[in-house]
């Protein structure tokens, strides 16, 4: 048994955190009051030059292939800075991986390096739809083959970065007689393509710096070749890659929670009221000693699941496990801190209100906390059967 | 050309520091260590004149100490240096500057270098010794505290940061040790990739006993924390006459008002 991280996942830990510090953390405040597109992708362009928008993506690629256990680390690290620019980073990544996963060799020599490089500010995933969240296989977006094109019309929802997204990987039903889920297939859709129409923006809680858009899908043709992976085989991949990106988000919720707890934490030490510090008081030290030991037992769950996925084993269960626990600790520990700050805590003056809204979304997307439940239940039963 | 970069790993000065049992050193063990804050700038200068001279530079970093200072090493590598030298040394905190730097010269010596970069001082002991140390044991010319380095064949241009404000412009010929200091560059974040094609590069462990060491010539005594001030300084007065007692302190006692 050995806790420790490698060299070289810490010289990764060390690298986010000191980058995430010098060039993401001044700016986050702003971003999240203002749009500033252009500082928020020129933040995402020195991230692609640092290798980060292909953490588990082979060199020959462009990417940086550091594992699942050094991607969780850093994706922690950006997140403590700024949620909005890790959940970029999440997606595009999982962008880059499903290419990686089950493209075809031409689809990953055309798309996996233009993520990696930054030549595309990022990658978009086109899943959800307005009646399609959790069940997601209940989608109606359409593709026809016709001709030489594939015909896509339908809509997606909460497409992440799809302003500027180089491309998308986008889900829809090219058997409508097959069973439920039976007749999905996954296709590659290059930003403008005639058709492809990026609709209005969301209005989030949380999260603001990360453009959040409607996509349609208005006879947009798209080459035979656009197919990727195995025809009618699509949400079951989608499934897949959802796994590793719950490890992504479990990351990101921990390192919103430890934002607001170090935060919350110095500034009771040093906040006076009844004549003493408040981190002599007992109601605010079991505070800091809850949400600290909930956010130490999700960093374990998440180094679990990452650790199986970098050995090659089944770890859809640890990973579920793991996004339940440590979006759920997080959103606890960020409450808690707001609490510990008062009405400073409330305040925008203060940082701890965007982290309380940024982390809220972490227990919803990339499967919500309910269905987390359900994947670990029903693992568990199977196996146990 | 050949250039060596001489590195330290030191705790994380955020850390909290105790002092150990027998009261010489810091309790090592529950501290995050990093490179040496000054020799990122050693390292970077070494990388950008790799960069600006081409193919036909070799750059060795070099450190000494136990085998946590691989990670400072691969750091170092995968910012761009070519291959790295641990000098292993499970007592390296129990030795002086003297000695130190005699452990890098048995190394050294021999290799034909042409240019050694390194910290002006740790950020932890801070004797500044070892570079002119080692400087002196190679026969090397040796110039401190550079924040401006300019090489054009074997000729070598510098800034170098004195008291007060004030700077100095050195020129010197190769072979030289030059320390580095705050200002002189931006060390480069190390990109992923190469951070796990560093894994790649050669890193030689050569235990210290091997070498020569040198005869101590300081032994450190008592280490102890500063005791607690009480009060500080308070000025009274009229303000004008304030104010100007005050810069003259801010001048004389800290660096806020130095020019860069």
């Amino acid at each position: 048994m050995n806790l420790e991280l490698s060299a070289e996942q810490k010289i990764i830990q060390e690298t986010a955190r000191e980058f995430a510090q010098a060039e993401l953390e001044p700016v986050a405040a702003r971003m999240d009051r203002e749009d500033d597109r252009g500082a928020f992708l020129a933040n995402l362009k020195k991230m692609a030059d640092l290798g980060f928008m292909g953490l588990n993506v082979r060199l020959e690629y462009g990417g940086a292939q550091i594992g699942a256990v050094a991607f969780s680390v850093a994706i922690t690290e950006i997140a403590r800075a700024c949620a909005a620019t890790a959940v970029t980073v999440s997606v595009s990544n999982m962008v880059a991986e499903v290419i990686q996963a089950i493209g075809s060799p031409e689809q990953r020599q055309a798309y996996i390096p233009r993520i990696c490089s930054g030549e595309y500010a990022a990658g978009g995933f086109a899943l959800t739809e307005a009646g399609a969240g959790s069940d997601a296989a209940s989608m109606t977006t359409r593709a026809e083959a016709e001709g030489e094109s594939w015909v896509l019309n339908g809509a997606k929802m909460f497409v992440t970065s799809a302003p500027y997204a180089g491309i998308f990987a986008v889900w829809a039903v090219t058997d409508p007689q097959a069973a439920k889920g039976r007749g999905i297939s996954c296709f590659l859709v290059e930003a403008g393509t005639p058709g492809l129409v990026i609709g209005r923006a969301e209005q989030k809680m949380g999260q603001h710096a990360a453009a959040t858009h409607e996509v349609r899908f208005e006879d947009c043709r798209i080459p035979r070749g656009a197919l990727m992976g195995k025809l009618h085989d699509g949400y079951r991949i989608a499934v897949g890659e959802l796994a590793a990106g719950r490890i992504g988000i479990g990351s990101l919720a921990l390192g919103v929670g430890l934002a607001a707890m170090d935060y919350a934490t110095r500034y009771a030490r040093e906040r006076v009221q009844f004549g003493r510090r408040i981190s002599e008081f007992q109601a605010v030290q079991w505070m800091i000693a809850d949400a600290y030991t909930e956010l130490e037992a999700a960093r374990l769950l998440l180094m679990n699941a990452a650790f199986r996925q970098e050995q090659g084993r089944t770890f859809t269960r640890e990973a579920s496990m793991a996004k339940l626990y440590a979006t759920e600790a997080a959103n606890r520990a960020c409450y808690a801190a707001l609490q510990m700050m008062g009405g400073y805590g409330y305040s925008r003056e203060f940082p701890l209100e965007r982290y309380a809204r940024d982390v809220r979304v972490t227990s919803i997307y990339e499967g919500t906390s309910e269905i987390q439940r359900m994947i670990i239940a029903r693992d568990i039963l199977k196996s146990s059967s | 050309m050949k250039i060596l970069v001489c590195i330290k790993q030191v705790p994380d000065m955020e850390s909290r520091f105790k002092v150990n049992r027998d009261g010489t050193w810091i309790e090592e063990q529950d501290l995050a260590f990093r490179m040496n804050e000054y020799d990122e700038f050693a390292v970077e200068q070494a990388v950008q004149t790799k960069e600006q001279l081409g193919t036909d530079v070799d750059v060795t970093v070099l450190s000494l100490g136990p085998g946590r200072v691989t990670e400072a090493l691969k750091k170092a590598l995968a910012m761009g240096c070519d291959r790295a030298v641990h000098i292993q040394d499970e007592a390296s905190a129990q030795k002086e500057p003297w000695q130190i730097a005699g452990l890098i010269a048995a190394y050294a010596r021999g290799q034909a270098y042409d240019l050694v970069f390194t910290g002006l001082q740790s950020q932890d002991r801070g004797s500044a010794q070892v570079g002119v140390l080692l400087a002196e044991l190679l026969g090397m010319v040796c110039v401190t505290t550079v924040i401006d380095f300019a090489l054009k064949g074997t000729s070598v241009s510098v800034s170098r940061e004195l008291e007060g404000g004030l700077k100095a412009a050195v020129q010197f010929d190769l072979p030289a040790v030059v320390t580095c200091q705050l200002g002189l560059n931006t060390p480069r974040y190390p990109t992923l990739p190469n951070i796990m094609k560093a894994r790649q590069k050669e890193l030689l462990v050569v235990p210290a006993a091997d070498l020569l060491l040198e005869q101590a010539l300081t032994a450190t005594e008592k280490m102890y924390p500063p005791a607690r001030k009480e009060g500080g300084l308070v000025l009274e007065g009229e303000i004008d006459d304030l104010a100007d007692r005050l810069l003259a302190v801010l001048k004389e006692k800290t660096t806020v008002l130095r020019q860069g």
